[in-house]
C-alpha cells in the first residue's frame, strides 16, 4: 500500500501535484458552456470537478451510486444554470460548491424525511448575485432586441446606426466611409434614433 | 439594531449544509437582514469552497483510506460511466428558466407580511390560538425538531419557561422584552436548558422558532401550563 501510495505521488504530472485552482480557467471554460453550451469546455470542468464531488459525497452518503447521483445532479446543474455563473459575484469553486452542497441537502432531505421539497435554493440561492446576473442576461435579450428593431429601420438609416453604435465609427469617419456630407449622418442618425426610441418604448410596454 | 446572531460553529455547519432545513432556513433568514453574517457566510462559502475542490494532491494521500476517488479515477469501468454521463447531461439542451419571485404573504396584525424566500415554499399547517399567542407548525417533518410561526399580539407574553433542548427565536417582525433586554426584528436568540425567560412583547411581533423539546414552564401557576408547553414551540 505504501509503495503504491509512493509511486502515485512520483507518477502524478506536475499540474496534478500542484494544490492551486487555476481560477480564471474555470471561469473560462463555464463562460463557454454559457455562452456556446461548449460541450468540450463542459467535460473539462466535469474532470476537473467530478471526482473531487463524488469523494466528498461519498462522505455523506452511505454508498457508491447515491454518491455518484450527486455528481450527475450536480454536474447537470452546471450545465443547465451556468448562465446564472457571474465570475464578479465570485469564483466558479464558489458556485459549482453552493450548486453541489444544494443537490446533497435536497437529496439527504429526502432520503431522511422522505420530503421531495428541494428546500435548498430557497435556503441557498444559486446565485445571491441573481439580481445582476438578471441583469447581465437581460442585456443580452436587450441587445438581441434591439438589433431587431434597428432591422426594421430604412436601409440608408440601418447602416448608420450599425456603423455609429456596433461598429464604433465616429460620425466623421462614417462620413467618410458612406462618402456623403457630415449633416447627413448627423440627420440620419437623429432620425433613426428617434425611431428606435419609439420601437423600443412600444415594446417595453 | 440586530444585537444577536448565530455562533461561529453554528454558520459553519449551516455553510456545510449539515443543519437541518428547519436551523438552516432560521440563519438564511437572519443573513438576509444582518450584513454582519451574510459577508461572513459569504466568506465562508468561498474558503469552504476553495479547500473542497483544491485537493488534488491530497486525493492521492488522503485515497490511501478512502479507495473511492482511486476508483473513480482508475477503474476503466468508471471511465464509461464518465463519459457517458457526459453525454447524457449535454445532450439536454434546456436551460434552467429565472422564474419570477414567488411571494406568499400571511396576515399580521390586519396587514399582509411578506414571509422570508426561505420560508416561503414551506408548507404550514392551520393556526391556533390561546389568548394572546397563535401559533403556526411549519411542516418540515424533521422528527423532534419543532419548527413554527409564532405571533404574539401586543402585551402578550409567554410563561417563564425553560427547555430541555434547544430553542431558537428569530424576531421577523416586531420585538419582545426579556430578562436580558430587548429583542428586535432581526434577532437571533439561541437559548438552551441553561436559560430560563419569560418574553413580552408590548408591541405585538412574529418568530420564526425551532426547538427540539417542549417549553417546560418554571414558574407557579403557570407549572399547570407545561402539558401545553408544546403548543407554544
Amino acid at each position: 500500500m505504501q509503495t503504491n501510495l509512493l509511486s502515485k505521488v512520483t507518477n502524478a504530472t506536475p499540474s496534478k501535484m500542484s494544490d492551486k485552482i487555476d481560477h480564471p480557467q474555470l471561469c473560462k471554460w463555464l463562460n463557454a458552456v454559457s455562452i456556446s453550451r461548449d460541450k468540450k469546455s463542459f467535460t473539462e470542468l466535469f474532470h476537473f470537478f467530478a471526482p473531487k464531488i463524488q469523494r466528498i459525497a461519498r462522505n455523506k452518503f452511505p454508498n457508491e451510486a447515491q454518491a455518484s447521483e450527486v455528481v450527475q445532479e450536480t454536474m447537470s446543474n452546471v450545465w443547465r444554470k451556468a448562465h446564472l455563473f457571474n465570475q464578479d459575484k465570485g469564483a466558479a469553486t464558489t458556485w459549482v460548491y453552493t450548486i453541489m452542497r444544494n443537490v446533497t441537502f435536497d437529496m439527504l432531505r429526502k432520503i431522511k424525511g422522505n420530503r421531495e421539497d428541494n428546500l435548498s435554493d430557497d435556503i441557498w440561492p444559486i446565485a445571491e448575485s441573481m439580481v445582476s446576473d438578471t441583469e447581465s442576461f437581460d442585456d443580452h435579450l436587450e441587445n438581441k432586441q434591439l438589433l431587431t428593431v434597428i432591422e426594421k429601420l430604412p436601409e440608408v438609416q440601418q447602416q448608420v446606426v450599425k456603423g455609429f453604435y456596433f461598429m464604433e465609427m465616429s460620425q466623421e469617419q462614417l462620413a467618410v466611409h458612406l462618402n456623403l456630407p457630415l449633416g447627413t449622418i448627423k440627420s440620419r442618425l437623429r432620425l433613426a434614433l428617434a425611431k428606435l426610441k419609439v420601437q423600443l418604448g412600444e415594446e417595453h410596454d | 439594531m440586530i444585537k444577536h446572531h448565530p455562533k461561529f460553529e453554528l454558520i459553519q455547519s449551516f455553510v456545510n449544509g449539515e443543519l437541518p432545513a428547519s436551523l438552516s432556513a432560521g440563519i438564511a433568514v437572519h443573513a438576509e437582514m444582518c450584513p454582519k453574517c451574510s459577508q461572513i457566510i459569504s466568506q465562508l462559502t468561498e474558503q469552504v469552497a476553495e479547500t473542497s475542490f483544491e485537493i488534488n494532491m491530497l486525493d492521492n494521500v488522503i485515497s490511501e483510506d478512502n479507495r473511492t476517488s482511486l476508483k473513480f479515477n482508475e477503474l476503466s469501468e468508471t471511465e464509461i460511466n464518465t463519459e457517458s454521463m457526459i453525454d447524457l447531461i449535454t445532450d439536454s439542451n434546456d436551460t434552467f428558466k429565472v422564474e419570477p419571485e414567488l411571494v406568499k404573504t400571511i396576515t399580521l396584525n390586519n396587514k399582509p407580511y411578506t414571509l422570508p424566500n426561505a420560508l416561503k415554499n414551506m408548507p404550514l399547517s392551520k393556526t391556533l390560538h390561546m389568548g394572546k399567542l397563535s401559533r403556526a407548525r411549519i411542516q418540515l417533518n424533521e422528527n423532534e425538531i419543532h419548527t413554527s410561526l409564532l405571533k404574539i399580539e401586543p402585551g402578550g407574553a409567554v410563561p417563564q419557561h425553560t427547555h430541555k433542548g434547544f430553542e431558537l427565536t428569530l424576531l421577523l417582525e416586531g420585538s419582545f422584552n426579556d430578562e436580558n433586554g430587548e429583542y428586535v426584528k432581526g434577532d437571533f436568540i439561541m437559548l438552551d436548558g441553561t436559560h430560563t425567560h419569560n418574553p413580552v412583547s408590548t408591541e405585538g411581533c412574529l418568530c420564526f422558532t425551532v426547538a427540539n423539546d417542549a417549553l417546560h414552564f418554571t414558574k407557579g401557576i403557570n407549572k399547570l401550563l407545561n402539558p401545553i408547553g408544546t403548543f407554544i414551540y
